[in-house]
């Protein structure tokens, strides 16, 4: 059976499976406890799970620049995207978040949430204590090491676009990117839906939205991608990632 | 497809029983008032959000008429008063601003439909006014495929004016006729002359109309085979690329119009199917292919050429080419259908005007479509399209086992495949030739909402 398409969700991608002795199939940090042999249990007893919650809904905030900063969380279902509001009262796209990921990692060093978290569908977290799983990362290497993986990662995909890439290069490698996430959560790779709105994904990538629809249509007219309504199917993977390459190398 | 549709009066007389026309999925009777302003402002926002948000046609509803013809069943206001049209064009306008201004500007308009009521009682001054405000409301880019279509009454207008309209931007027409014989427009208070309609027609061409439109009905009062054969070749001499050939649905109950209508004058079922018959017929001899539901075109009319690529859509203007455009209707009754939600404007006159005067949107219905619906939805219009459903395709799409998801249709599909009306195999479900003609009941099978007694509606029959 083929893999679902995001943000449809099936035993492999819900993380419903998970309970009060199992990991959550979706667990950002299940594969690192386990790689030292610590199950849920001992988490539990660390204090170092707090709650799952949810579900928020499309349009939801889970929390607000300025909110203070309680626990990290992960994206058991859905997406979230962050963003801030600069001095001129405009929103700046800071990153969609997708299932297995994490958000509020760049409040750890502050006493409040630096930016906006708002669900763009259904969501439902895992929220637990930064501090103490910080702690507990002290004594577990690969813990340690799976959570600075996701600060970098963080702060990598906010430089890549830095740079000076034209439209097509941006979007094929948005659009690679979101594959490459999904696939590694156990979605279909080729199918999705953006569940953000086009002026999300141009903010994020400083574009235009409607140069984004452009170079979607553009691409769809040459049998790179086909878009329908929210769901976009990558056709051509060699092109998109020739595309891509740049900025995917930088 | 091209085939002609055989007709087997035995299984027509069978299967012939009320049902939806499925211009909609699910069907305006199952929108509720819980549907609001707020619900339609939240549509707009989501389709605009879409990574290729769709193109906008546009449906622009004139509600008046000259006078009534009674087997009439469109919303519509008779007067001879043309002073209300300004006072109804003042609201019109406030409605396009504030719809418009809901929607991202480079969302392109590629259809708009002028209905009614009567489109022309407006005058062409008055018809030009509309259109512009759209183009200043809406955007408007250069495309040759832009249609732009006026129902025309040959009755209350003259040649002259289609010229006129010509310079607005209208390249489409759709010319009511319903049946030439006398006896039948008398019956149905509707006289219109062979030459008042075939010189609308001459004028359409004259000033290079894409394409014209004329619609019958049959099953009218004091209609007969030969006298709707009479019709039929008159009609075809003019070559129309499109006919649309209605059946009459006698609800006087819903449609006050129709209780002047004598129902001892209405043809038997045999009568209707031997007038349907004529109309096949002679259509098929005149070259002219079966579109689908009530539609025959030219083999090089655009519908046509749609069907045969697989582009062909259904709306709530009947059949279209321009696959899954945003449909924004603005006038007392219209239907708009956004995204994945239907919302529908007032019926009546006063409710629209208070809406509008107050600054609020005038939905006063309508609904958000289900996952269910919009996959019953995109089932239902192919169906209707194409006469075939992929069953791959709809798997595919959906994430779906077709046989488990749709047990239930398919038990109520047997009968259908036992008469020969459907064929399937694992990859399709085809209407056979018989089958294109009962296109709504093969439909009826899929839809969730037909066999709910809760909800009280009544529709047309099938033939």
């Amino acid at each position: 059976m083929s893999r679902p398409v995001f943000p449809l969700a099936d035993a492999r991608t819900v993380a419903d499976d998970g309970d009060s002795l199992h990991f959550c199939s979706t667990c950002a940090f299940s594969q690192a406890c386990l790689a030292h042999g610590m199950d849920k249990r001992e988490l539990l007893d660390l204090h170092v799970l707090v709650e799952h919650v949810g579900p928020f809904h499309a349009g939801e905030h889970v929390f607000r620049k300025g909110d203070r900063f309680e626990a990290i969380a992960a994206v058991r279902a859905g997406a979230i995207k962050t963003y801030v509001v600069d001095r001129d009262g405009r929103e700046r796209v800071v990153g969609f978040h997708l299932p297995g990921e994490v958000i509020g990692l760049d409040a750890i060093d502050g006493e409040h949430y630096p930016c906006n978290a708002v669900a763009l569908d259904t969501v439902w977290l895992c929220r637990f204590s930064f501090t103490r799983m910080a702690a507990l990362a002290s004594r577990l290497p690969e813990l340690q090491n799976h959570l600075f993986r996701l600060l970098s990662r963080d702060i990598g995909a906010a430089t890549r676009l830095a740079g000076d890439w034209s439209a097509d290069q941006r979007i094929a490698a948005f659009l690679l990117g979101l594959s490459q996430r999904l696939a590694s959560r156990g979605f279909s790779p080729r199918r999705f839906q953006l569940t953000m709105a086009r002026t999300d994904i141009g903010n994020y990538l400083r574009l235009a939205p409607e140069t984004v629809s452009r170079v979607l249509k553009r691409f769809q007219d040459d049998n790179l991608i086909v878009v329908d309504r929210r769901e976009v199917e990558l056709v051509d993977f060699d092109r998109l990632e020739e595309l891509a390459a740049p900025i995917l190398r930088s | 497809m091209r085939t002609k549709p055989p007709l087997d009066a035995g299984l027509l007389r069978r299967y012939d029983r009320p049902g939806p026309r499925y211009t909609s999925y699910p069907t305006a009777p199952h929108f509720s008032p819980d549907f609001d302003e707020r619900a339609l402002r939240g549509a707009v926002i989501e389709s605009n959000g879409d990574p290729i948000p769709r193109l906008l046609s546009l449906y622009v509803h004139v509600p008046y008429c000259f006078s009534p013809c009674f087997y009439c069943g469109c919303n519509r206001i008779i007067t001879r008063d043309k002073a209300q049209a300004s006072t109804y064009l003042a609201r019109l306008y406030r409605e396009i601003a504030m719809t418009a201004a809901m929607f991202d500007r480079d969302r392109e308009v590629v259809q708009i439909h002028f209905g009614g009521g009567t489109p022309h009682f407006l005058s062409p001054v008055q018809l030009r006014e509309v259109v512009d405000t759209l183009r200043h409301h809406f955007h408007f880019a250069n495309r040759c495929d832009r249609e732009l279509l006026i129902e025309l009454d040959p009755r209350s207008m003259s040649p002259s004016d289609v010229a006129e309209y010509a310079t607005i931007g209208f390249n489409r027409a759709s010319l009511g006729v319903q049946d030439f014989d006398p006896v039948v427009q008398a019956a149905v208070n509707r006289l219109q002359t062979v030459e008042e309609t075939l010189a609308i027609i001459e004028a359409c061409r004259r000033y290079h109309f894409r394409s014209v439109n004329v619609d019958l009905i049959y099953g009218l009062p004091m209609q007969t085979p030969e006298g709707f054969a009479k019709t039929l070749d008159t009609v075809i001499a003019a070559r129309p690329d499109r006919l649309a050939i209605y059946s009459y649905a006698h609800l006087p109950e819903f449609f006050k119009p129709q209780q002047k209508i004598d129902a001892t004058q209405l043809p038997t079922p045999d009568c209707k199917i031997a007038l349907l018959q004529v109309a096949i017929d002679k259509l098929s001899a005149a070259g002219y292919l079966y579109v689908g539901m009530d539609h025959f075109a030219l083999p090089d009319d655009d519908l046509a050429l749609a069907q045969a690529n697989g582009t062909l859509h259904r709306n709530f203007m009947g059949y279209t080419t321009h696959a899954d455009s945003d449909l924004i209707g603005v006038g007392v009754s219209a239907i708009s259908h956004i995204g994945a939600t239907f919302s529908q404007n007032p019926r009546d006159l006063p409710t629209w005007q208070t809406a509008i005067d107050e600054g609020r949107l005038p939905v006063i219905r309508g609904m958000q479509m289900s996952d269910d619906d919009q996959l019953r939805a995109d089932l239902i219009q192919h169906l209707m399209c194409q006469a075939e459903v992929s069953v791959l395709a709809i798997e595919r799409r959906y994430g779906i086992n077709f046989a488990t998801y749709f047990r239930d249709a398919l038990v109520r599909l047997q009968p259908l495949l036992d008469d020969g009306l459907v064929r399937m195999d694992a990859d399709c479900i085809r209407a056979t030739a018989q089958g294109r003609l009962l296109l709504r009941n093969i439909a009826m099978c899929f839809d969730r909402y037909f066999d709910n007694p809760g909800v009280p509606v009544k529709f047309s029959r099938a033939i």
